[in-house]
């Protein structure tokens, strides 16, 4: 069937097989189904639940679209709460790869002429955009909102595509104002929604300059554009009702939420603050934060993970080949898009451009976690960070899938067969965009992925009733806000992350949550028959103000006394991160004024040598992954015993809330660790079970020592914390002291170089 | 010939009223307070009436 523009200029394009196209994005999403997080995971996979679930404010620059959907496919009735956000994640990613689908036949319309070759090649690219590693391993947990991005950048491309073919056509002028409004709306997801404008611009251009003069068109785009751009709105409404997770709190509304507040000052000062991303102070784009060949070497790294991420490095050899040959497709299928379907290609090419060079540009990393590890004292990413990439892999695979159907074609023609004869006896070139989908299932899928739900059990179970629990980043932080917002666990803990104890609005925050009622049908054993009075008083004495008035940092570098009634510490600031106290460190001491005798307090087990460098280690006392600070030294005692390296251990509570613990059962069943910046987590667990094991084998239960090293070794081979420290590897850099770093809930810190 | 309820223009008036009406419902529902049918109306609204307007706009 030929389709007809408005100009009466007839097309003799096929029409796009959109029945196939819903197929292929079926199939995609029963892979992702398959392979889904059965739960939360590491990383802000919980943040971004919580954020969903409760209707708050992630953080900046609050993605308001991706919480309004994921609040929607909360309310989806099947499955719990994570499964549906985590499936949300893959509908997206589906939907992207029916998407190219559509975008791969009709780039093939003009060069590849057997309607069934088309439809096979196109199939090739969807399954291979969808199952390159980042792509798929994104798709079934909902740890970014990058997969809602991809799909409006597919959903743009092909309403651009569609353009390129009849830019006079009738419906051309509402296509590109629709557009407009896409990029608006996919803005409010994440910036990222605007990286698909400039390959836009540059396809009219191209195709029709002339639109670029028609103010009336100009002007509905603009307006569409803004139109898209207003549910930013969410943020200042939702914020003024003081959502538990409210990042940047962007209101000027204190208690309630009212007209004035609202539109104030205040409040479009944090809400610019927010969506600008200020929080995270990165420099200017020519202060480069490592050498661009890095940068991009970085992009060739997490490259070479697409096609066959071998985590391990048990395959490095086949990656790089496999990458060599993905990457030569690649080219291929953008030469061969230039040669025989230029419409279509002057928006896919500069939007290949733009996600990959200028991507790698704008986003100025800093050195990969895990980019060349011999090279030592230069500045890393706290992660890995190749889902900021996903969309250059994503636009990636539809090349080199054209690539492989040049190569298809090139194979058919050289063939001595009949004309349908030859493309069938050439077709299983075509079985190499299926590397991909065997070589990364292992990696990719999370199916059975349950440990971070029961490490956030576990962690806030080490906390007595009532108590305050000090952490230090996104790790054991992000999924204890999962346990406590969405599945009620332990909500009478105050959970205060360090790192963001340095911003203004998140002690503010702690001052509007509620004293939640410990549920002790639902607590771990330890506590059963606990009398602990539930507090009455603010988690802080002092007011929102006087919180505010609390300096960035105090330019003090000598050890310094901290005294509260009877406990005195000796608080060195050389041994705090930044040298010197900062907001974060002065709030916490805060904490331990208002609260101790009080509120038990903790420090979390993840924050290394924190509890040293606050001079809190005679009051001490380890119990399960937690250290509760005692308001008097603690002293050894028939339950408690000095263990070297780890100070006092409470041996009775410890034992008991291991054996209630989860994760250590998860991570073995699991056989792998996500990733390596945060295998402190189960490297936690493990030093847990051998100091554990220590103590009770010079208690005399010598079997029982046995059985608990014997754990502490499983965990540590299960979740391959050796390969931190194989030979060849030994100037890597390690993570953090228990994998909890900061990530990206840091806040830019004007404190002075560390001396 | 297929029997039309509303010419093209006035259907096109009418979905641009129930974007704007369900938007505005959203909203407000949000201004107090609501989580349920605030996001659901929002999101009907942008995702599937909003382009629906632009595409049928006369």
């Amino acid at each position: 069937m030929a389709m007809k523009s408005k100009s009466g200029a007839s097309h003799d394009m096929p029409v796009p097989s959109y029945g196939i196209a819903a197929g292929v994005g079926a199939g995609v999403l029963a892979l992702y189904l398959l392979t889904l997080a059965p739960t939360t995971a590491m990383w802000d996979a919980s943040e971004y639940i919580t954020a969903a679930f409760t209707l708050g404010i992630p953080h900046p620059p609050g993605n308001p679209l991706f919480v309004l959907l994921g609040r929607v496919a909360s309310l989806f009735p099947v499955g719990s709460v994570a499964v549906r956000v985590n499936a949300l994640a893959a509908v997206c990613s589906a939907i992207s790869a029916g998407i190219w689908f559509l975008v791969a036949e009709r780039v093939l319309v003009t060069w590849s002429p057997l309607r069934w070759t088309r439809t096979v090649a196109a199939i090739t690219a969807a399954v291979l955009a969808a199952t390159t590693f980042t792509v798929w391993n994104q798709s079934v947990v909902n740890e970014k909102v990058y997969t809602v991005s991809l799909a409006f950048f597919a959903v743009v491309s092909w309403l651009t595509v569609l353009w390129c073919d009849d830019p006079d056509g009738r419906y051309a002028d509402r296509l590109l104002v629709l557009i407009a409004y896409l990029i608006g709306l996919g803005y409010c997801n994440h910036p990222a929604g605007f990286l698909v404008g400039p390959a836009v611009g540059v396809a009219v251009i191209a195709r029709r300059p002339r639109t670029l003069l028609r103010w009336r068109l100009l002007l509905a785009g603009v307006l569409a554009l803004g139109l898209g751009l207003t549910p930013f709105a969410v943020e200042p409404i939702r914020a003024a009702w003081h959502p538990v997770l409210n990042e940047g709190e962007p209101t000027g509304c204190e208690q309630k939420i009212g007209f004035a507040c609202t539109f104030s000052e205040t409040t479009r000062t944090r809400l610019m603050a927010n969506i600008n991303r200020d929080q995270y102070g990165k420099p200017d784009l020519t202060v480069r934060q490592a050498p661009l060949t890095a940068q991009m070497g970085m992009w060739w790294l997490y490259f070479k993970w697409q096609w066959l991420r071998d985590s391990h490095g048990t395959q490095q050899g086949l990656q790089v080949i496999l990458a060599l040959v993905f990457f030569g497709l690649g080219i291929a299928g953008g030469v061969t898009h230039w040669k025989y379907e230029r419409a279509s290609f002057w928006f896919f090419g500069p939007l290949v451009l733009t996600v990959t060079i200028a991507l790698v540009y704008y986003m100025n990393f800093k050195y990969g976690a895990s980019q060349d590890p011999g090279l030592a004292g230069v500045a890393r990413e706290v992660r890995d960070r190749d889902y900021f990439y996903l969309w250059s892999y994503s636009t990636w695979s539809v090349w080199a899938a054209l690539g492989l159907a040049a190569l298809w074609r090139t194979l058919a023609k050289g063939a001595a067969d009949a004309e349908p004869r030859r493309w069938l006896t050439s077709s299983p070139i075509l079985l190499l965009g299926l590397f991909p989908l065997v070589g990364n299932w292992r990696d990719a899928s999370r199916a059975k992925e349950t440990a971070t739900r029961e490490w956030a059990h576990d962690l806030l179970n080490s906390v007595e009733p009532y108590g305050v629990l000090v952490t230090l980043g996104d790790n054991d932080t992000f999924p204890l806000w999962y346990a406590q917002e969405v599945e009620g666990v332990r909500k009478d803990v105050t959970v205060a992350v360090t790192s963001l104890l340095n911003t203004d609005w998140y002690p503010r925050g702690l001052l509007h949550r509620p004293i939640n009622a410990y549920d002790a049908a639902h607590g771990p054993a330890v506590y059963r028959g606990y009398t602990n009075p539930a507090p009455t008083s603010p988690i802080f004495s002092i007011s929102a103000a006087q919180l505010d008035a609390i300096p960035e940092y105090v330019d003090v570098r000598t050890p310094q006394v901290f005294q509260q009634g009877t406990l005195r510490a000796i608080v060195d600031p050389r041994r705090l991160e930044y040298g010197v106290p900062t907001r974060g460190d002065l709030m916490v001491l805060q904490l331990l004024k208002d609260n101790l005798g009080i509120r038990p307090v903790y420090i979390a087990r993840t924050s290394g040598a924190y509890v040293q460098a606050l001079g809190l280690e005679p009051y001490s006392l380890v119990q399960g992954l937690a250290t509760k600070i005692s308001p008097t030294p603690v002293g050894t005692s028939a339950d408690t015993m000095q263990v070297d390296g780890f100070g006092h251990l409470d041996l009775v509570r410890t034992r008991a809330l291991w054996d209630s613990y989860g994760a250590p059962s998860a991570i073995i069943r699991r056989g792998d660790w996500v990733d390596r910046p945060s295998v402190g987590i189960p490297a936690l667990y493990a030093m847990t079970a051998f100091m554990l094991g220590e103590a009770v084998a010079r208690r005399g239960d010598a079997a029982g020592g046995d059985k608990l090293r014997r754990r502490s070794l499983d965990i540590a081979e299960a979740s391959r914390i050796m390969d931190m420290f194989a030979p060849g590897d030994v100037s890597a850099p390690l993570p953090s002291a228990a994998g909890a770093e900061s990530g990206d809930v840091r806040r830019q810190q004007r404190v002075p170089v560390r001396p | 010939m297929r029997l039309q309820l509303f010419a093209p223009a006035r259907r096109a008036t009418l979905l641009r009223a129930t974007a704007a009406a369900v938007l505005f419902f959203g909203y407000a529902d949000l201004v107090r307070g609501g989580t349920t049918a605030a996001p659901l109306l929002i999101v009907l609204g942008y995702m599937i009436l909003g382009p629906a307007v632009i595409l049928t706009w006369r």
